[in-house]
């Protein structure tokens, strides 16, 4: 749940409860389910409009069904503690609901089931819910649970169909922060203003905060009985150039993580307040696309007990990548991308501190509704594992293979 | 190994593939007409003003009347056309970009309506409606719309 994420390095391996044994039942009969959906959803199969279009009881449904497999090598363990022998953890299915009330109000909402690894065990949750007013083009407010503008990619991190990449690279797009990354509870301004000969803007303003489930893995030193994120804010600027598919982005989000953990009697009240941005450029034309993003995560911790729980001044992670992809048919795209991540941009040696990943991508759409992609990763260094996590029996980044692969295969259906 | 063999297979696959797009023979597309309203004031529109109406990013006439674009299907050689010269856009990077607005809770895509008459028919009914057909296609009783 915590992994990579700058919020909480120190609080990783306690929050990743393996749940394999107790899921496994429930587990084997969705990706049954899974698979068999994914074969079974007609190749003609389109949006799902719910009574007449245009009456009070008219909905839009859509949704997507994934089954992935996951193939590491070098005895490395990655994103599922079986991937050295290939998993099958890793699969995805999303289903949503929009209606429009007037010609400026919608509501929407969304439900999402993964599975990947230790996390996920197919709990379905509101993936975002909504209520979306447009007063102009260049002003609107949604309120609910609304996915958060992060970069040019983050409202797609877990939606196969709209990207080339099964994993888009991971030093800007971690997976496994899916929690802390992809949607916030609260109130979003949003619009898109015409700039006439210098192009156009979007921009969207937001600020709320963010749930999730406290886990307590087996193991713990540390049970942890309350966690919140007091306040969430940030936004997304984006700038449509008057070149033709050129767009630069600038994104920004400050939060704060507040956790209160119990060991054995005593009670530790931590902090970890965080600022990350990212800068953007994208190049579309024609079959091209070409991009590239630059962060950096800010990051720290306060403890009221130093003794329990050690504060840690301000750790600056840098992340990184280039994309390039060509679609050569239109049932065939490929492409590649490297992507950088450094944790701790004072400390630039050793595996355990540097992340490279070059990538090679291909997706073939066999019709309109159902795709398969292919991917695989030359990784150097280790520094996108997780530390002392159960998927490599507790072991320091250190001591794991400094280069591994991991070949990946998905399939999507969606309507 | 397993991860080298792989990616062997993977190239093979992409040389294959550009193999399919070198002996390829792209066909011409039909012509296509931009019809509105009867009542809609306006005589032509900007290509920019099309683009960000099919793609939603613009949702009112200059007079605030609401815009409703129409799509012919995804399979249409007019929609090709049309995504291609208006939209500026392939037709599967149209689709990539409303999978991205749909499941993001953004936005839906306009309706995809399944032949010319379909088209025709919608936007007669509807006041800011704006859609294409085939250049020949029965438009009567409609407004022909020419693009700046």
């Amino acid at each position: 749940m915590f992994s990579a994420h700058p919020l909480a390095p120190s609080l990783n391996q306690r929050a990743r409860a393996t749940t394999s044994v107790q899921a496994g039942a429930a587990m084997r009969r969705w990706q049954f389910l899974t698979i068999l959906g994914v074969l079974l959803l007609p190749q003609n199969a389109r949006a799902v409009d719910v009574g007449q279009d245009g009456t009070p009881l008219s909905v839009e449904i859509h949704g997507f069904v994934s089954q992935g497999f996951i193939l590491s090598t070098n005895g490395n363990n990655y994103l599922s503690a079986d991937s050295t022998r290939g998993s099958f953890q890793f699969s995805e299915v999303g289903l949503n609901f929009t209606k429009s009330l007037t010609d400026n109000f919608r509501v929407g909402l969304q439900l999402f089931a993964q599975d990947l690894g230790p996390s996920g065990s197919y709990d379905a949750k509101m993936d975002w819910f909504y209520l979306d007013y447009r007063f102009a083009d260049w002003l609107g407010v949604r309120a609910g649970r609304v996915k958060i503008p992060f970069g040019l990619y983050n409202e797609v991190n877990d939606i196969d169909q709209a990207r080339l990449p099964i994993l888009l690279p991971q030093s800007v797009y971690p997976i496994e922060d899916r929690n802390f990354l992809l949607a916030q509870t609260g109130g979003e301004v949003y619009g898109y203003v015409d700039l006439r000969g210098a192009g156009a803007f979007e921009y969207r303003l937001y600020a709320g905060t963010l749930f999730f489930d406290t886990l307590v893995p087996p193991g713990s030193p540390y049970q942890v009985v309350n966690l919140n994120v007091p306040y969430l804010y940030g936004g997304r600027l984006l700038w449509e150039t008057p070149i033709h598919g050129l767009r630069a982005a600038g994104s920004l989000q400050d939060l704060r993580l507040d956790a209160s953990l119990l060991d054995d009697n005593a009670t530790v009240n931590v902090q970890i307040p965080a600022v990350l941005w990212v800068g953007s450029l994208e190049y579309a034309a024609g079959n091209l696309l070409l991009s590239a993003e630059y962060s950096r995560w800010y990051s720290k911790s306060n403890s009221s007990d130093a003794m329990l729980f050690p504060a840690s001044p301000t750790t600056i992670s840098e992340r990184a990548y280039a994309l390039a992809a060509y679609r050569v048919a239109p049932w065939f795209q490929t492409g590649a991308y490297y992507s950088l991540l450094f944790p701790d941009v004072t400390k630039r040696d050793g595996r355990e501190n540097v992340q490279n990943d070059i990538t090679m991508m291909m997706r073939f759409d066999i019709n309109n509704f159902w795709l398969v992609k292919l991917e695989a990763h030359c990784m150097v260094g280790t520094a996108g594992l997780q530390p002392y996590s159960s998927l490599n029996d507790n072991a320091p980044l250190g001591a794991l293979a400094g280069t591994w692969g991991v070949f990946l295969a998905k399939t999507t259906a969606y309507f | 190994m397993r991860v080298i063999s792989a990616i062997a297979v993977s190239s093979t696959l992409v040389l294959l593939a550009l193999c399919s797009l070198v002996f390829a023979q792209p066909r011409p597309l039909p012509v296509y007409v931009v019809i509105v309203h009867p009542a809609n004031p306006a005589v032509s529109v900007e290509r920019k003003f099309l683009e960000d109406a099919f793609l939603k990013k613009i949702t009112r006439w200059p007079d605030d009347q609401t815009i409703r674009p129409v799509d012919l299907p995804s399979s249409s050689p007019v929609r090709r056309r049309f995504t291609e010269e208006v939209l500026e856009r392939t037709l599967e990077s149209v689709k990539s970009y409303w999978q991205q607005r749909i499941f993001s809770g953004r936005d839906v895509p306009p309706p995809e309506l399944d032949t010319d008459d379909d088209v025709v028919s919608y936007v007669r009914k509807h006041d800011g409606a704006v859609g294409y057909v085939y250049a020949h296609a029965d438009v009567s009783g409609l407004k022909t719309m020419g693009i700046r």
